[in-house]
């Protein structure tokens, strides 16, 4: 005996052991497709950027050149104008002075002549500028002692390049430390000789902000170094023109990444590279404007690049790890609960102990106190789940958070053991999801994805999700493929849905959401296949309409769920339960939404009318209590906007009626006023001013402002070729205006 | 809805009784216009017993102001009660009148 029992130990230690390594290839597997997934995630992502942050350097260098173009063609345009005033150097600064004034992003202009050119003059070069305070064109000549133009490196250059030369960006220190440069292109005489350079210096005041259009990501920034190096625009606006490419490279750790890139931007090329920080890296993009010798460049951290993907990462992780511990924990408590078990011989009967523990452990899971909110009076449920085998893959769930109750029930396709882990699974998503979503349509969505995304035994799952705001009875549902549960109001119906997909079909399917509003004494019924679907020997089905004649009897929830269970049992017979049965009931009972109080009135469009109306609103105010200072107001809006009707809405010498309905709840009045008069949107006049003096104050439109004054609501519409205007008003606890 | 007025040398008391919703204004703005004719007096408009104004009346109320003002008279509004002097702040009545 002793050593049997030895071997059998032996054998359950084994199991357990096979369990927890298939746990682990399980868990080794999920991480590895979920790391798969997430490296090509991260490499499109990536690409992506890489492409955004391209194709801004090319707008930035299209606005740029699109500015310099319109200096260079104004230059190209008038050097014919500098020519036909070489053989007069008097008229020469009425050349210079057009660039300027014609040309609003020219601050100044010079025309500066080869030394020598004219034979009494040495250095010869009118110069005008605009004044920046006045705006005024003003005329000198550059050519004093202290400024020895044919030194400066526009000169230089201008001679040189026939198609004109943009100069190194230098501040203009007398006026205001803008930054500048200068356009120069040579001009030539009638004789073909190179007789001056005519130049244009602008401003690039505007440079910064093209490259804030740049900044894609909040943290990302761009850069712009000159021809020689010169930091042109930066992050740091103190370091303009004050640093150079090889100091700010010296900011950054990777010195052999800036080296790559000193390099490449001195030399105008384009592309991209990583550099390195502290604990992550930057992806740097880098182009050249040609025709200046610039170059732009954009620096992102990675970090801003993978935000939210790492967000989401982590959230499927988290989901995993939670369905493995669910896992891990059933393995472990199955085997505990073995060692109690031991002295069973038969090895039946011991699996079958197991699976009385898996049923605790999955009962134990979902809520089954009942009535679960004993405390609050506005809701009732109640819920049941009967696997057909000890443990089942139904499921329901429900709590409440913010006033809202969460409620879902689900059927996985099969039954027993693989089934129930499925239904764990999904649980614990269930609640890992709503817990920071309210749309159940988004916890359906992010439910399917993830569900798809473990399902590797290609499990799916009818589910049915809602979400009831407590306070007002909004229902928002969402249905994956669920039996469309039922609505017990005036009469017992089937709530209209969408059947969509069941969950694990298709990872990235759009559920759609849909909604309704319920109302005091409502209750939902929502059931699995295994009630309809319950056969008796004669393999007869237990049907829909057995189901609803119960429901037609009222009862509490739980007495509800009893008497179909009961009912079922009866149907059965001696049938073995073929599928898991479940059932929720919910209850609302929120006595704030009672059925509301509704008035009409009908009047003719005659202005005689006004003392029905006065009846009508008083008869109400009686009614429900209204406070009279607030049932005179009412009345005032009221009036106004039936005397729009009369007026606007009917033509003289038309007739036509008034509907007026009326509808009471526990803090709310609302009136609905109707004609079928020709289109007229009073909400469409003007707000009048009430600050306005005497003068100015028209007597017309008081109406309509004092109808949006007094009421909290108003709002039109036209339907079937009626006016309806919807007004309504909140009254306070203490029923004051 | 009832329409007092008094005479008293350049000052015309105007006694409102009632309710001045749209119907009763249409009545009274005929009473009235006539005295327009006499704005560059004193107006007071007694409300007293005046127990609803719509706007209709208001634009009455506004009209007579306006007369004055072109002939350089005057009108007081006297003893509203809480219901219309909200109306008359809703409106920015109250910064049109003298409210005694």
């Amino acid at each position: 005996m002793k050593k049997k029992f030895s071997l059998r130990n032996k054998f359950l230690r084994r199991e357990l052991w096979t369990g927890m390594l298939l746990l682990v290839v399980a868990a080794l597997t999920l991480e590895a497709t979920t790391l798969v997934q997430y490296y090509f995630a991260q490499k499109s992502i990536t690409e992506i950027a890489s492409r955004r942050a391209e194709d801004n350097l090319e707008n930035a260098k299209v606005d740029i050149m699109n500015i310099l173009n319109q200096v260079e063609t104004a230059i190209r345009n008038d050097i014919w104008m500098v020519r036909a005033c070489l053989p007069n150097r008097d008229t020469i600064w009425k050349v210079t002075e057009h660039v300027v004034s014609e040309n609003p992003a020219v601050v100044g202009s010079t025309v500066a002549l080869v030394p020598g050119y004219y034979k009494d003059r040495k250095l010869f070069s009118p110069y005008s500028f605009r004044d920046t305070e006045t705006g005024e064109i003003i005329h000198k000549t550059l050519a004093y002692e202290e400024y020895d133009y044919p030194s400066k490196q526009w000169f230089i250059e201008g001679l040189k390049h026939e198609d004109g030369f943009w100069s190194e960006p230098y501040l203009d220190v007398g006026g205001g430390d803008i930054m500048m440069t200068t356009f120069s292109m040579p001009v030539r005489d009638y004789e073909g000789t190179i007789a001056a350079v005519i130049t244009a210096d602008i401003s690039l005041g505007w440079l910064k902000s093209v490259f804030d259009d740049l900044v894609i990501y909040p943290e990302a920034f761009s850069m712009l170094f000159s021809r020689e190096g010169k930091l042109m625009v930066s992050p740091v606006e103190s370091l303009v023109m004050h640093n150079t490419i090889h100091e700010v490279s010296k900011q950054f750790t990777d010195t052999a990444a800036m080296k790559v890139f000193t390099e490449a931007v001195m030399s105008g090329k384009s592309g991209n590279l990583k550099v390195h920080g502290e604990k992550s890296f930057s992806h740097v993009y880098f182009a050249p404007i040609e025709r200046t010798g610039w170059s732009m460049s954009i620096v992102i951290p990675n970090d801003q690049i993978m935000g939210d993907i790492k967000k989401h990462n982590r959230m499927v992780l988290l989901f995993q790890l939670i369905g493995l511990m669910m896992l891990l924990l059933i393995l472990l408590s199955a085997h505990r609960n073995q060692k109690k078990y031991k002295k069973l011989s038969e090895n039946e009967e011991r699996l079958e102990q197991e699976l009385e523990i898996a049923k605790g452990i999955q009962m134990s899971m979902i809520p089954k106190t009942f009535p679960p909110f004993s405390e609050r009076n506005d809701i009732d449920l109640a819920a049941m789940i009967v696997p057909a085998k000890e443990v089942g893959g139904d499921l329901y769930d429900f709590f409440i958070k913010d006033e809202h109750l969460y409620f879902c029930i689900g059927d996985v396709s099969g039954k027993g053991v693989p089934a129930s882990l499925v239904m764990a699974m999904t649980k614990s998503l269930f609640r890992a999801v709503s817990s920071h979503e309210k749309s159940p349509r988004h916890i359906v969505n992010v439910m399917n994805e993830s569900f798809t995304e473990m399902n590797e035994q290609n499990y799916f799952m009818t589910f049915f999700c809602g979400v009831l705001d407590l306070a007002n009875g909004h229902l928002r549902y969402c249905n994956a493929g669920h039996d469309t549960p039922l609505i017990l109001a005036e009469s017992i119906k089937k709530l209209p849905v969408v059947s969509n997909l069941p969950l694990g079909v298709i990872q990235d399917y759009d559920y759609q959401e849909q909604d309704t509003n319920l109302i005091y004494d409502d209750a939902l019924f929502l059931y699995t296949d295994g009630v309809t679907e319950a056969e008796n020997v004669d393999h007869k089905m237990f049907g829909e309409n057995r189901m609803g004649a119960i429901l037609h009897t009222r009862r509490s929830p739980q007495d509800h769920l009893k008497a179909i269970y009961d009912s079922v049992e009866e149907f059965v017979g001696g049938a073995p339960q073929s599928d898991d049965l479940t059932m929720l009931f919910i209850h609302f009972t929120n006595e704030a939404l009672k059925n509301p109080s509704q008035w009409r009135l009908v009047l003719h469009n005659d202005i005689g009318q006004i003392d029905r109306l006065t009846e009508f609103i008083n008869m109400i105010a009686q009614k429900i209590e209204l406070d009279p200072d607030l049932a005179q107001s009412i009345n005032l809006a009221l009036e106004e906007a039936v005397m729009n009707v009369i007026s606007y809405a009917y033509p003289e010498g038309t007739e036509g009626e008034i509907k007026v309905d009326a509808s009471a709840r526990k803090n709310t009045i609302r009136f609905t006023i109707s004609d079928t008069g020709q289109e007229f949107d009073p909400t469409a006049i003007p707000e009048v001013d009430t600050s306005l003096g005497l003068e100015d104050r028209q007597i017309g439109g008081l109406g309509i402002h004092l109808v949006r004054k007094i009421m909290d609501r108003v709002s039109y519409q036209r339907l079937e070729d009626k006016n309806i205007l919807t007004l309504t008003k909140t009254i306070r606890e203490n029923n004051g205006s | 809805m009832e329409v007092k007025i008094e005479k008293n040398q350049d000052i015309t008391t105007v006694k409102f009784i009632g309710r001045l919703d749209t119907p009763a204004s249409q009545e009274v703005a005929k009473t009235l216009m006539p005295l327009e004719k006499d704005a560059n007096g004193t107006f007071i408009l007694d409300c007293e017993e005046l127990e609803y104004i719509s706007s209709s009346g208001l634009r009455i109320f506004l009209s007579l102001r306006k007369a004055a003002a072109v002939k350089g008279g005057n009108v007081v509004v006297r003893n509203i009660n809480n219901n219309i002097r909200n109306v008359f702040m809703m409106t920015g009545f109250l910064n049109l009148f003298d409210i005694e």
